[in-house]
């Protein structure tokens, strides 16, 4: 099976795209989510080297158990 | 060295500690986002996994790749027969009754004005979901006529096809939570979600706690488990206030970041095992 590496718009590499914090980058995968240390906000990993960070989406229609 | 490719949508605390899970055991994890998926439509194999651990949120995408990939001879847990039947409520009923499985009465209607007459016949109060909703969005309690048809209004006056089917279920008057009892093989432990609300799910605030399943509980959670042939599913039963016990869902992709430290129930260990050793290879 093939392993997704999405290419997005994103923001500046290593900071939160709501507050600017830094955000450690080591052993990240494509597609984690993780909670920014600044501001709380919930991020998605959407590129490594660099790190780039999106705000997570909002729940999709179909999601969940 | 076993060979697993995890499937997923986002890599949240689940997946995380799955993926560490299986490392312990020196498995390969092979990470697959759903997202980037394409599959021809025959029998010709994308993969040397072992197995699949499907983890994909979309119901959408795990019911399809699981069904394509099963074509291509993997083995997916769940299987795509029961991540189908589990993600669509009505048929998660219709495979329990056709099990026996002891649950709240229920009906599917497909227009307005005959599902008002039947909730009149049935009488107040009744619970009405989604058949593919999920964390409890869009469950309503039907405490009154005007309610119904306000409710039924919006559930056959927007959406498309697959949302003009009416779920309609006896709500049963908990006595302040519901149980969560996870199966993996066989009962191995679960929660009581505690809440003021009738909703008791954790995505809506319910707090879960600890909970030692009785046998009867077990025994009930791996019947309603066998009925929809899964492997690792997670069975929410309701007590009544009189003391009977109903199946309400089943859950096909588990998720217990909010639970774990409640319940102590190693989840993560536990599934990881139970992929490692081939058990299962399809209940159904």
């Amino acid at each position: 099976m093939q392993v997704q590496n999405p290419t997005t718009e994103s923001v500046t590499p290593n900071q939160c795209p709501l507050c600017a914090q830094q955000v450690p980058g080591a052993n990240r995968m494509v597609g984690e989510v993780l909670s920014c240390d600044g501001c709380s906000a919930e991020l998605e990993v959407v590129g490594l080297n660099p790190l780039r960070l999106e705000e997570a989406p909002e729940v999709e229609e179909d999601w969940g158990e | 060295m076993r060979k697993v490719d995890l499937v997923y949508t986002r890599v949240r605390t689940e997946e995380k500690l799955l993926l560490e899970a299986l490392r312990r055991r020196d498995c390969a994890v092979n990470m697959v986002a759903d997202s980037g998926q394409v599959l021809s439509v025959d029998r010709q194999r994308v993969s040397d996994a072992d197995t699949v651990l499907m983890r994909s949120m979309s119901f959408t995408r795990a019911r399809y790749l699981a069904t394509f990939l099963e074509l291509k001879g993997a083995r997916v847990l769940n299987s795509a027969r029961t991540i189908s039947l589990c993600g669509d409520k009505a048929l998660t009923c219709a495979a329990l009754a056709a099990k026996g499985v002891p649950m709240p009465w229920a009906f599917v209607a497909f227009d307005e004005d005959a599902c008002l007459d039947a909730i009149e016949t049935k009488g107040y109060p009744v619970v009405t979901k989604p058949v593919l909703g999920s964390w409890g969005r869009m469950v309503a309690r039907l405490d009154s006529r005007s309610a119904a048809e306000g409710v039924l209004a919006m559930r056959f006056g927007t959406g498309g096809a697959q949302d003009h089917v009416a779920l309609v279920q006896e709500y049963v008057d908990k006595p302040g939570y519901d149980l969560r009892v996870y199966v993996i093989g066989r009962a191995v432990g679960g929660l009581r979600r505690r809440s003021e609300h009738w909703v008791t799910n954790t995505a809506r605030g319910a707090v879960p706690e600890r909970y030692e399943v009785p046998v009867v509980h077990a025994k009930l959670a791996e019947a309603a488990a066998e009925a929809v042939g899964g492997d690792m599913v997670a069975v929410d039963l309701l007590e009544t206030r009189g003391g009977d016990l109903y199946v309400n869902e089943i859950n096909h992709c588990v998720e217990f970041a909010r639970s774990i430290e409640a319940t102590g129930v190693p989840l993560p260990d536990l599934i990881a095992d139970y992929v490692v050793t081939g058990a299962g290879g399809g209940r159904g």
